[in-house]
């Protein structure tokens, strides 16, 4: 089915565009993706270390303010990250690293999930400048920044793990 | 100019970046990179964005914690940086871009520097920053995401560099 999939969107007029048929989309989006990445990792950061006990100063709720931004960089990055895979499918369906990269994506998604449905979200709203953060919101915290420290090392190891591009 | 580059690449350290086939030479490298970059960029622009006005119930001050962490991955980058650069000093020394993603990393850290000593102060936690305050974050998102784009667009103008086999150009 993946094959079918890929050789479909290998195919298409988009495919041929951002692989070089439009020369100045692929650039384009690797510099998207950068910028998307920074977004994310720098709003979850912040969220993260303040959870682990640095800049205890802020109260944990209104740093929500500042989600819509990572999720922007997060959209921004798959919609790029979608074009790069329309453009070149072949080069990720068989890439160890591609499927690394996403099992962590899928990973820090759970990592979100489980942060709400346990009920640890309400929890942490709640906490003010210069209170000490649960443990198990903690743990949360420590897995995120792995993870997505982790999705940036097999997107870097693509070309190099997995032989793309 | 041109020999003194060279010499440089000869050297035993700028060869074993570019050329050992080991995950902990270029890759990692420029992995080290990646992730210095995500947290230099990323957490300048989170203060950048507090700045100028997302999230304002969040006080700025305790914000200039985080200044250790980006001074952290400045160095990181800039380690990493200077060895994917003598990897790769003939080629990328001589690429005009990579002069712009260096102005560009001048002025923004000139801006976080400028932040925490203008604007991280007494006077921070007024709920409306002054308008130099906000021109300097603004500055600072402009500059960031211009040395990015340099960064990115080195491998695109210019003579070719990086790890061989590795096909930074479109067919």
């Amino acid at each position: 089915m993946l094959q079918a999939l890929s050789t479909w969107l290998h195919g298409t007029k988009l495919s041929w565009a951002v692989a070089g048929g439009v020369p100045w989309i692929w650039p384009l989006c690797e510099t998207l993706h950068f910028m998307g990445l920074a977004l994310l990792v720098g709003i979850v950061g912040v969220f993260d270390l303040r959870i682990l006990g640095m800049a205890k100063g802020l109260p944990v709720g209104p740093i929500q303010r500042l989600m819509p931004w990572a999720i922007l960089g997060f959209v921004i990055n798959l919609i790029t990250g979608s074009l790069f895979f329309t453009g070149d499918p072949f080069q990720y369906i068989h890439n160890v690293a591609f499927g690394f990269k996403l099992l962590f994506i899928a990973l820090a998604g759970v990592n979100v999930i489980v942060f709400y449905v346990t009920g640890l979200y309400r929890h942490v709203d709640g906490i003010g400048p210069g209170h000490d953060a649960p443990l198990a919101a903690k743990l949360v915290a420590a897995a995120s920044l792995f993870l997505w420290i982790g999705v940036m090392y097999w997107g870097r190891m693509l070309p190099f793990i997995g032989n793309s591009f | 100019m041109m020999p003194l580059l060279a010499s440089i690449e000869n050297t035993a350290f700028a060869a074993w970046v570019r050329e050992s086939s080991s995950l902990w030479a270029y890759p990692t490298i420029l992995f080290m990179h990646t992730v210095g970059l995500g947290f230099l960029v990323g957490l300048n622009v989170a203060i950048d964005l507090r700045i100028l006005g997302v999230a304002e119930k969040l006080p700025l001050a305790p914000f200039e914690k985080f200044y250790r962490v980006m001074w952290a991955a400045f160095w990181i980058n800039a380690l990493s940086g200077t060895a994917l650069l003598v990897a790769d000093a003939s080629t990328k020394l001589t690429n005009r871009v990579f002069y712009i993603k260096m102005t560009c990393i001048l002025f923004a850290v000139i801006s976080m520097v400028l932040i925490r000593r203008r604007v991280f102060g007494a006077a921070a936690d007024r709920a409306g920053l002054a308008a130099p305050a906000r021109a300097l974050a603004a500055a600072s998102i402009v500059l960031w995401a211009g040395a990015i784009t340099a960064g990115r667009l080195m491998a695109y103008f210019g003579p070719v560099s990086g790890a061989p086999g590795l096909q930074n150009r479109l067919p």
